[in-house]
């Protein structure tokens, strides 16, 4: 059965992901995420949140079950080209992957530029991005006179820039000290209601006060999906 | 623009080495082009000189000449046969001193030889042709060219078929270099080609840079060894010209197009540059596709 409604953004229906070496990364999974809905992934190393969202950029096909974005079945066997897909989704990483030889600007112009955006649409989106972030009197500034949280703030104002309706966080908040880390979390709760966000993370201390949905993976098996949840390690 | 700029200033060492890969080539395929064409220039020319040139007695008639001549035109071998009259002999006799008149106060038409000047279809037949003549009444003397033909036949072939050997060599080499060079520079750049991956760039996009990039090196390539082979061509220009005295022009037969290769002219050099051009663009682009094709799979 799908559990399709025109809010849905995000359907995972009895997905399971095996690897050729026999280890299970996913094992029928199935939930739902909504447009413009804010979800915490979350769950200790190893339970399946990075494979989840190495899915829905189809960076991978699942081993069996259906995944669609927004419409688009990404779970089919010959996909083609995910570079329609990808268009729709902003991710940031837990390693940032700032490019150094860039400065902030040229970074988060980047993700206008590979979709042909034309310069006057990429000076604007990318200014708008960079006040969204509080980084706007940084723009000239190369990635090696940034701090850690700057620099994840550049690949988060990366991430929403175009029409990026989706934002994967995978351990976003990972690599940052716990100040640091909730000004990101203030950031992509600005975001909350403009963009489907979701977020892999294990810091219980972020999901515990945000009181968000909350997807718990275990083992790579979905243990537990609440509204406004909490989560416990 | 920038984007291959900065890379090429980012790897130095790289882009030298793809840059005097493809010089190299395209400076030998340049040369080797130029050599060929005159070659087959000069094939075509003693091709097209009389093969077979049979001078008669003084005292053969006309009439004599001209049924020898219809017998050759009807044996199927030969392509022309232009008779020579000794009117016609001491037309070019004088042609050829005008600016001698002692000479030619010495000579007139009478002590010329009438002749035919023959042009066979193939240069097997002439051997045959000048067999034939030498049986004929009135034959006073039997010239072919079977010897000089042949042996242009034979420079040619073996030129024509080591130039594709070694023209083939100098594309694997070129290819294979220049793939290796474009893949340390891919490698330089895998993070940011995965993150442009990520974020939604086609394929083309990631391929565009160092697509451009070989275009630039097989340009400048080609202008510079073209610039090299040019000056090199108007130096030893007037000992061309000395070298190949008496010949008007030299020309090579392409199927639908003959292109004049001496004496040197714009569209020669103009044919060159743009073959050698299109040649290092072509390998510069190959090489690019397979390199950036193995990071993209």
């Amino acid at each position: 059965m799908r559990f399709f409604n025109f809010l849905t953004m995000i359907t995972f229906e009895h997905v399971s992901k095996k690897f050729p070496l026999g280890n299970v990364a996913l094992d029928d999974v199935s939930f739902q995420i909504e447009d413009n809905e804010f979800v915490f992934l979350v769950g200790p190393s190893g339970a399946g949140k990075t494979t989840i969202l190495k899915l829905l950029l189809r960076e991978m096909p699942a081993t069996s079950g259906t995944v669609l974005v927004d419409d688009i079945d990404v779970s089919i066997k010959k996909f083609g080209s995910p570079v329609n897909l990808r268009r729709k989704i902003g991710i940031v990483f837990q390693d940032f992957k700032i490019l150094p030889e860039k400065n902030v600007f040229e970074n988060v112009a980047l993700s206008l530029q590979v979709v042909g955006a034309p310069t006057g649409q990429i000076k604007q989106e990318v200014k708008s991005a960079l006040e969204l972030v509080n980084l706007s009197d940084k723009s000239k500034v190369f990635p090696t006179q940034l701090s850690a949280g700057e620099i994840q703030r550049v690949a988060i104002a990366r991430a929403i820039i175009g029409n990026r309706n989706i934002l994967l966080a995978d351990e976003p908040t990972g690599n940052l000290d716990p100040k640091t880390a909730w000004e990101i979390v203030r950031i992509f709760k600005k975001l909350e209601g403009k963009k489907t966000i979701i977020i892999a993370t294990h810091n219980t201390d972020i999901v515990n006060s945000m009181q968000k949905r909350v997807i718990v993976l275990k083992d790579g098996k979905l243990t537990k999906d609440v509204r406004k949840g909490g989560y416990e390690l | 623009m920038n984007t291959f700029l900065t890379s090429i200033r980012r790897t130095p060492y790289q882009s030298l080495a793809a840059f005097l890969v493809l010089f190299f080539t395209l400076f030998v395929s340049v040369f080797l082009f130029i050599g060929l064409s005159f070659l087959y220039g000069l094939l075509g020319y003693v091709e097209s000189r009389p093969q077979v040139t049979v001078y008669f007695q003084t005292k053969t008639l006309p009439e004599d000449i001209s049924k020898i001549r219809e017998q050759l035109i009807n044996s199927g071998k030969v392509m022309d046969v232009k008779y020579i009259s000794k009117e016609d002999a001491f037309n070019i006799y004088k042609q050829l001193n005008k600016d001698n008149p002692l000479l030619l106060e010495m000579v007139s038409a009478d002590i010329l030889p009438p002749s035919l000047e023959i042009y066979a279809k193939k240069p097997v037949y002439l051997s045959q042709i000048a067999e034939f003549l030498k049986k004929q009444p009135g034959v006073d003397e039997v010239n072919f060219q079977k010897d000089i033909v042949d042996r242009l036949l034979t420079l040619t072939d073996i030129l024509r078929k080591s130039t594709i050997a070694f023209f083939l060599f100098l594309l694997f080499m070129s290819t294979i270099v220049l793939t290796t060079t474009t893949l340390f520079k891919v490698a330089l750049k895998k993070d940011e080609i995965e993150l442009m991956r990520l974020l939604g760039a086609t394929n083309f996009y990631i391929k565009k840079p160092f697509i451009f990039e070989g275009i630039f090196f097989g340009l400048s390539a080609s202008i510079v060894s073209f610039l090299i082979l040019g000056g090199a061509l108007l130096y030893f220009n007037p000992f061309l010209k000395s070298y190949l005295n008496g010949i008007p022009s030299l020309a090579l037969n392409l199927p639908y197009y003959q292109l004049q290769v001496w004496p040197m002219n714009p569209i020669f050099l103009i044919t060159s540059f743009t073959l050698s051009t299109l040649f290092g663009v072509g390998i510069a682009i190959i090489a690019s596709l397979l390199a950036t094709q193995k990071f993209l799979k």
